[in-house]
């Protein structure tokens, strides 16, 4: 087990970083709640608003 | 004199270390503080560290809402459970006030209709299979579980199947956000989110003292639930929103399937300003991201002070199927109902939400059902 989450590791984090150097940033840390329109944590829109 | 020094050497046994896994943990979180630095983002470092303590606090006190839970139904032993509600009313004295009265802040709300009863079910029954809910998944894994990184994995598909499902889930109906202080005003909705917790709390103890079970927390359950509430606190300052899990496992989950040639452009979720922000931006601008970053890391780190890391055999097969079915279901039930524990209990009614509370009794009949089903994969009850 101790190998394979070696290797999980390593790979994933080679991953995270990459990702990262290759993507655009915002200046601060989002959370999709800080959009306009968002009534939930993953930024869905509110039931009053979708019923328009 | 012998005899003295054999005693010792049992009662005092050495700490053992695991060099490699610390420092690699340590030097990860290190790397990824001085990139967001570079980017000039200083709340994202404060989330990764506070992560990292997040991590450390719950691996090192054992804090698992997933066992308190099944407790609370198997036994009717209430600790755990009191000791969770303990940790929302801390969050909830900060986090009620300051969303009413500051601008820039926001609390965790979200539309209650079927898709936050249905996926919090769901959510229910995978907790109890998986045997870890949104943290204790990422505690657990970070902590050198072989099992749980299998539950994680899933945990991130099922919340990508989770947000193809959702914006059709959510047309069947529902009713928006209910705030106790756009209700009561800031201070009285801080009053009625403690006095729901206090009648929460009162239950329990009712449950406990019918079936002649425990219900004071032990030492170690408040410590936890008082740092974890602290850090609660911190994290909301730090990113202007309560502490969420799960929302990163779908930006993951999604930014994976993109990388094996996945088109998510006629996905109406991810198509909402939030998510398709999420999926093009780097994920070290995401604030759960941040957080369950951190989390593992730290969770990793504080495995490997006191003992061997990741040196348990895998478990049976069956177990690992547990884990498997169990974090597609959390995934899937996560994305539907709008958050784990943490996001939508902790979160929820520790903002004053209605939802919250919605969250909590429509994800215990689903313990109830995960419990039931735990002996088909080997898995004790209790």
């Amino acid at each position: 087990m101790r190998a394979v989450y070696a290797i999980v590791f390593a790979a994933a984090f080679a991953a995270l970083v990459g990702q990262h150097l290759t993507s655009p940033s915002s200046g601060r840390p989002v959370s999709p709640e800080d959009f306009a329109g968002a009534c939930a944590p993953c930024g869905a829109p509110c039931p009053s608003v979708q019923k328009k | 004199m012998s005899t003295l020094a054999t005693s010792s050497d049992v009662s005092a046994p050495a700490l053992r270390r695991d060099w490699p896994f610390l420092i690699a943990s340590v030097l990860a979180l290190a790397v990824l503080v001085t990139l967001v630095l570079i980017d000039g983002q200083p709340a994202a470092a404060a989330l990764l560290m506070l992560g990292f303590a997040l991590g450390g606090v719950f691996l090192k006190t054992e804090f698992s809402f997933t066992a308190s839970w099944r407790r609370l139904i198997v036994p009717g032993q209430a600790d755990g459970f009191l000791a969770g509600l303990l940790l929302i009313a801390i969050a909830a004295a900060v986090i009620v006030p300051v969303v009413a009265l500051v601008p820039g802040f926001g609390g965790a709300i979200a539309p209650i209709g079927p898709s936050l009863v249905i996926g919090d079910f769901v959510f229910g029954i995978g907790m109890q299979l998986a045997n870890g809910c949104g943290s204790g998944t990422l505690y657990t894994a970070g902590g050198g579980s072989g099992r749980m990184i299998i539950t994680l994995a899933c945990f991130i598909a099922g919340s990508v199947i989770g947000s193809l499902h959702l914006p059709a889930v959510l047309s069947i109906g529902g009713i928006d956000p209910i705030l106790a202080a756009n209700v009561f005003g800031p201070w009285g909705g801080l009053a009625v989110t403690w006095v729901s917790l206090a009648l929460a709390a009162f239950a329990g103890v009712v449950i406990a003292r019918r079936r002649g079970a425990a219900f004071a927390p032990p030492r170690k359950m408040v410590v936890g639930a008082v740092a974890i509430g602290l850090l609660c606190i911190a994290v909301f300052a730090a990113g202007r929103h309560p502490w969420s899990v799960t929302f990163g496992f779908t930006v993951w989950g999604a930014k994976i399937a993109t990388a094996f040639g996945a088109d998510f452009s006629n996905a109406e979720f991810w198509q909402w300003a939030g998510p398709k922000r999420a999926i093009g931006d780097s994920i070290l601008s995401d604030t759960s991201s941040l957080t369950d970053l951190g989390m593992i890391l730290g969770a990793m780190a504080a495995a490997a002070t006191s003992a061997p890391f990741a040196r348990n055999p895998w478990p049976p097969l069956k177990s690992l199927l547990a884990a498997a079915a169990g974090g597609l279901l959390m995934g899937w039930g996560a994305r539907l109902g709008f958050g784990c524990n943490i996001g939508a209990f902790i979160g929820g009614v520790g903002s004053g939400s209605l939802h919250g509370w919605v969250w909590f009794l429509a994800a215990l009949p689903g313990c109830v059902i995960g419990i039931k089903l735990r002996p088909l994969f080997g898995l004790s009850r209790e």
